[in-house]
């Protein structure tokens, strides 16, 4: 049974289309991450689900029931949001219980449900506090508990982790993964950040001006990204894209002489046409004396991140970045062999950017 | 020494201002104590000393005492309708609706204008003969003749306060305004989902961001509503059979239409007395509420 679908959504401001037609049908249990940078229409579609926003078009459906015009309180979603949006003057077990204390649950079972939620996050010892007595972390925890305690059947999350500091974004992070494993809970998950899309998601939709760009597990969007978009956004450092030609003899590299191999899934691809090849970072290395496809590029910088050496490098005059390890031998200047998987390599259309992989 | 040499000189750079302070508040207060225990006239005699007689005559006359009441009266009920009046136009004036900047605009008008104007204004609308208020309630059916609103003890009052509250609303509801924008969009939208009514999103989310402020406006209307004089004297100069005489008009006929500087002197004392009690309540009242926030 899908506890979310969400059928055919538009939200028009005026003159401006910011949602063309979302469709996502989500499981229960489902971890969704609605992924895109600042302005695509993921928070606004977050809002629409929350009841928050009205659509222009489309139906929204949780737990089989169509919930357009019902109000949030009605819809069996609990919110949390990028600010926290904490009561500032009630204490963190009224903040966590005010949504029970709406619904008339009777203090006493209130108090048993505060507590429980308290205990799962670990945050027992600060019930009598005000948030303001509260770290960036702490509030977080409590903002989450209050979502925690409802039960209800959707989650939705706004950026959670985008006011937090990046150590403590990571530990909130496996906490949430934590949670969501233990508790098996429908979440839908608004944020810019790949990398915690990557880790959190079971799937993972890849919005862009009103669009999904790509919908698919963590894997398949990194793997195999649909378009160049999606390759770019999801990786760090982001995939390499060159310009090159297909020709009989493979893929020829613009403004130079390197020949790639075409890989296999994409042997369909007309002799003559010119294409966009996506190489990620990570799966370059040093040729060395091992076999496999050769790709001279001259070295100009590297920057040791201590897991890594990103090294940006020259292929004729398009620019490319490899991950290599930390003590990979480089003199700065010269030409090096880098050698991949050819498996690896990506093929995307020029003009529509998607990709040109058979299916 | 360096901290006598800065303390030195901060005190002669604020000197000028001291004496200009000294001489304008300073030296008519102290004076004003001196003619309190005297029997001067506001013309010809100088006047004898008499002790506390002003006061005792004063606080057990029975026109302090109705003036004491008129003047709460006043106070009370303006500044509590003004508060929930100028609350209600904050959140219309906080949602979005087309025409709400000309709105906002047009709500401080009444606050804008001079008090005398106000006043003038009020005594046209509220006119016996061809008022506009008049006019309405006998064209609605509501009324059979026309009335002198400020003409009669009964309703003279009354009318005094719609007539301030129409003006001084508006400050309120600016004040309220600017403490509904401060409310973060999230909170509320937090508790929708919570599930909380309109009510209850006022009361438990909304009010605690409103308290503060409000409780400023609450102190400068009451402090205002208590000293008031100026639409008063215009509209209805404290009349008809007294009935709208507050505290500030009985020190002004004391002292200036019976000429009495004496005893009038010792009824301005114990205004001053009273207004500042209040605001020593007030500024109490504030500190705890800062402290508990």
């Amino acid at each position: 049974m899908s506890a979310l679908e969400i059928r055919s959504i538009h939200k028009r401001y005026g003159e401006v289309e910011t949602l063309k037609g979302i469709d996502i049908a989500l499981d229960s249990g489902e971890f969704l991450v609605l992924l895109g940078s600042s302005g695509c229409g993921k928070s606004t579609l977050l809002n629409i689900i929350a009841g928050l926003a009205e659509p222009s078009g489309g139906d929204i459906l949780i737990g089989e029931r169509s919930v357009l015009g019902v109000h949030p309180k009605d819809r069996d979603i609990a919110m949390v949001f990028q600010s926290y949006a904490l009561y500032p003057n009630m204490s963190v077990a009224r903040n966590i219980g005010f949504g029970l204390e709406m619904r008339k649950v009777p203090p006493a079972e209130r108090e048993k449900a505060v507590r429980e939620t308290a205990k799962l996050l670990q945050i027992e010892n600060l019930l009598e506090r005000k948030p303001s007595q509260l770290s960036g972390g702490q509030r977080q925890r409590v903002a989450i508990g209050r979502a925690l305690v409802r039960n209800p059947q959707v989650f939705l999350f706004d950026e959670p982790l985008s006011n937090l500091d990046a150590k403590l974004r990571m530990e909130m992070r496996t906490e949430l993964k934590r949670l969501h494993q233990m508790l098996k809970t429908t979440i839908v998950y608004v944020t810019h950040d790949q990398i915690e899309a990557m880790t959190l998601a079971t799937r993972i939709a890849v919005m862009r001006d009103g669009r999904i760009e790509q919908l698919g597990t963590p894997e398949e969007i990194y793997d195999r990204p649909e378009t160049l978009y999606v390759a770019g956004f999801v990786g760090s450092p982001p995939m390499n894209i060159l310009d090159a030609e297909v020709t009989g003899r493979g893929l020829k590299l613009d403004g130079c002489e390197e020949i790639l191999p075409l890989p296999a899934s994409f042997k369909s691809a007309a002799a003559g046409r010119p294409v966009k090849v996506g190489i990620r970072p990570e799966v370059l290395r040093l040729a060395a004396d091992s076999p496999g496809p050769r790709l001279m590029a001259r070295v100009e910088v590297v920057e040791l991140t201590g897991p890594e050496l990103v090294t940006t490098a020259i292929v004729g005059k398009q620019r490319i970045i490899a991950s290599l390890p930390p003590r990979t031998a480089l003199s700065m200047g010269s030409t090096h062999a880098f050698t991949f998987d050819e498996a690896a390599l990506h093929l995307f259309d020029p003009g529509s950017g998607r990709s040109l992989r058979a299916a | 020494m360096s901290g006598t040499w800065i303390s030195t000189r901060a005190w002669l750079m604020m000197l000028p201002l001291l004496v200009v302070m000294v001489a304008v508040i300073g030296w008519p207060l102290v004076d004003t104590v001196r003619l309190s225990f005297t029997d001067a006239k506001l013309v010809g005699t100088e006047g004898g000393f008499v002790g506390a007689d002003n006061y005792v005559k004063m606080l057990t006359g029975s026109n302090f005492q109705r003036a004491l009441i008129t003047t709460s009266w006043f106070a009370v009920v303006s500044v509590a309708a003004e508060m929930v009046l100028g609350v209600l136009a904050a959140l219309l004036l906080n949602q979005q609706f087309r025409g709400r900047t000309a709105l906002r605009a047009l709500m401080i008008l009444p606050w804008a204008l001079p008090t005398v104007v106000n006043a003038t204004l009020w005594r046209l609308i509220y006119n016996p003969e061809y008022g506009a208020l008049n006019a309405a309630l006998t064209q609605l059916g509501l009324l059979d003749s026309y009335r002198s609103w400020l003409g009669e003890p009964g309703t003279a009052l009354v009318a005094l306060i719609v007539a301030d509250c129409w003006k001084n609303f508006p400050l309120v509801a600016l004040i309220a305004l600017a403490a509904l924008q401060a409310v973060p969009r999230d909170i509320t939208a937090a508790a929708l989902v919570d599930g909380a009514g309109s009510l209850n999103r006022f009361r438990f989310v909304i009010m605690p961001y409103l308290a503060g402020p409000l409780l400023v406006a609450l102190v400068l209307r009451t402090i205002e509503a208590f000293k008031v004089f100026d639409i008063i004297w215009v509209m209805t100069r404290g009349g008809p059979a007294n009935s709208t005489r507050t505290l500030s008009i009985l020190v002004y006929q004391e002292a200036f239409s019976f000429q009495r500087a004496g005893s009038g002197a010792s009824l301005a004392l114990i205004v001053t007395l009273l207004v500042t009690i209040l605001a020593v309540a007030y500024a109490a009242l504030l500190r705890k509420a800062a402290g508990a926030s």
